[in-house]
């Protein structure tokens, strides 16, 4: 594990629009060629869904965030759950009008596609610069190490549940249980058939097992909604 | 188009995970099939718009048969487009492109080789076939 100050790219890759692929693009070529070592890119999607590695990643080390669109989810959803962005690039103000010559295929890609792709990515480089010198000048540089990546190559968290006298790990449970709180879901008895119902998506569960699982499930959920 | 096929289109939603070929091979099969193969039938989505909470992508994946294209275990797609409320329709791992490829050469994350546009095209080709049917069933 190396103790160098890395600096996270969050690309929105906004499937609908061409600059969704520009940003995914462009991040992807500060990674390997302009600024390979000193950043690692984390997954926006599981990043908004809340995966706590990758918000704590965010927490600690500059960020910036990449939009294709004024929408700015990825700048919104990083500020959100992380704190303020080291900086906020977004595709369409930087491209001013060459975006509408590109497409959402990399199989469809032409000149276009591959100017608009090293405009945005030198802009990344050069926010990624920015970002290291003010780390470096911060009195806290160096604290912090680095473990983070891509969060499609690290397995997800999970809780341990006994079930029925059996340990269960549900890969993800953490996530499960902090979008239910944030929709409202009380820790209580009601909540039963509803936590078996979501986490029945993510993880299988056979029909003799459901009352040992809503008793895991519920006993579970007050823990973390720290109810008991 | 009129309104009621547009309604009927169906929602064909890729992790676009950035870290492995496998997040790129889910976005390509996506606009294979939303610009090649069903055009009249699928569309797409921004995810990232959809897990923020927007108000339109969530009345969408609600009004909607979504299919979803996931590079890795975590099922981003999948699980997120449930989480909203969605109907997922059909569940893809691109990994079940690779079955009949040992030692497959697909490309790197941010451009596909031959192998790669190989495996869009199966993928996307199986995935296409299944939309008439779930296009049909939606009107019914």
């Amino acid at each position: 594990m190396s103790d160098e100050v890395k600096v996270g790219i969050i690309s929105c890759s906004g499937e609908e629009i061409p600059e969704g692929t520009v940003s995914r693009l462009a991040t992807r070529r500060v990674l390997d060629s302009l600024r390979p070592g000193r950043t690692v890119t984390l997954c926006l999607p599981l990043f908004l869904a809340g995966d706590e590695a990758e918000r704590e990643f965010a927490r600690r080390h500059p960020t910036i965030t990449v939009d294709g669109c004024d929408k700015l989810c990825a700048k919104k959803g990083t500020e959100q759950y992380s704190g303020p962005v080291a900086a906020s690039l977004v595709v369409s103000d930087l491209l001013g009008g060459r975006e509408l010559c590109c497409a959402r295929s990399t199989r469809a890609s032409t000149e276009s596609d591959e100017e608009a792709v090293w405009i945005v990515s030198e802009h990344i480089a050069a926010a990624v610069d920015v970002a290291l010198d003010a780390e470096a000048e911060s009195p806290s540089s160096g604290e912090s190490s680095c473990d983070a990546g891509c969060s499609c190559s690290a397995p997800a968290k999970g809780i341990r549940l006994d079930v029925g006298g059996r340990t269960v790990n549900v890969t993800g449970l953490p996530l499960i249980f902090e979008h239910l709180a944030k929709s409202g879901l009380p820790a209580d008895e009601s909540s039963a058939d509803k936590l078996l119902e979501t986490v029945r998506i993510h993880h299988e569960i056979e029909s003799a097992e459901e009352d040992a699982y809503k008793a895991a499930l519920l006993s579970a959920y007050k823990s973390f909604r720290g109810c008991s | 188009m009129n309104e009621n096929s547009e309604e009927a289109r169906v929602l064909v939603i890729p992790c676009s995970g950035i870290g492995k070929v496998h997040g790129l091979i889910s976005r390509e099969c996506t606009y294979k099939i939303t610009d090649e193969l069903s055009p009249d039938t699928a569309d797409t989505l921004c995810l990232a718009l959809l897990v923020s909470g927007d108000e339109d992508a969530l009345a969408k994946v609600k009004a909607r048969p979504c299919i979803t294209i996931d590079g890795c275990p975590k099922l981003c797609a999948q699980k997120n487009v449930a989480l909203a409320g969605g109907t997922v329709a059909r569940s893809v791992l691109v990994v079940e492109g690779f079955k009949n490829r040992r030692n497959a050469q697909p490309g790197t994350a941010a451009t596909l080789a031959d192998e790669g546009w190989e495996i869009v095209g199966e993928l996307a080709g199986d995935i296409a076939c299944a939309i008439p049917g779930l296009c049909e069933h939606e009107r019914e």
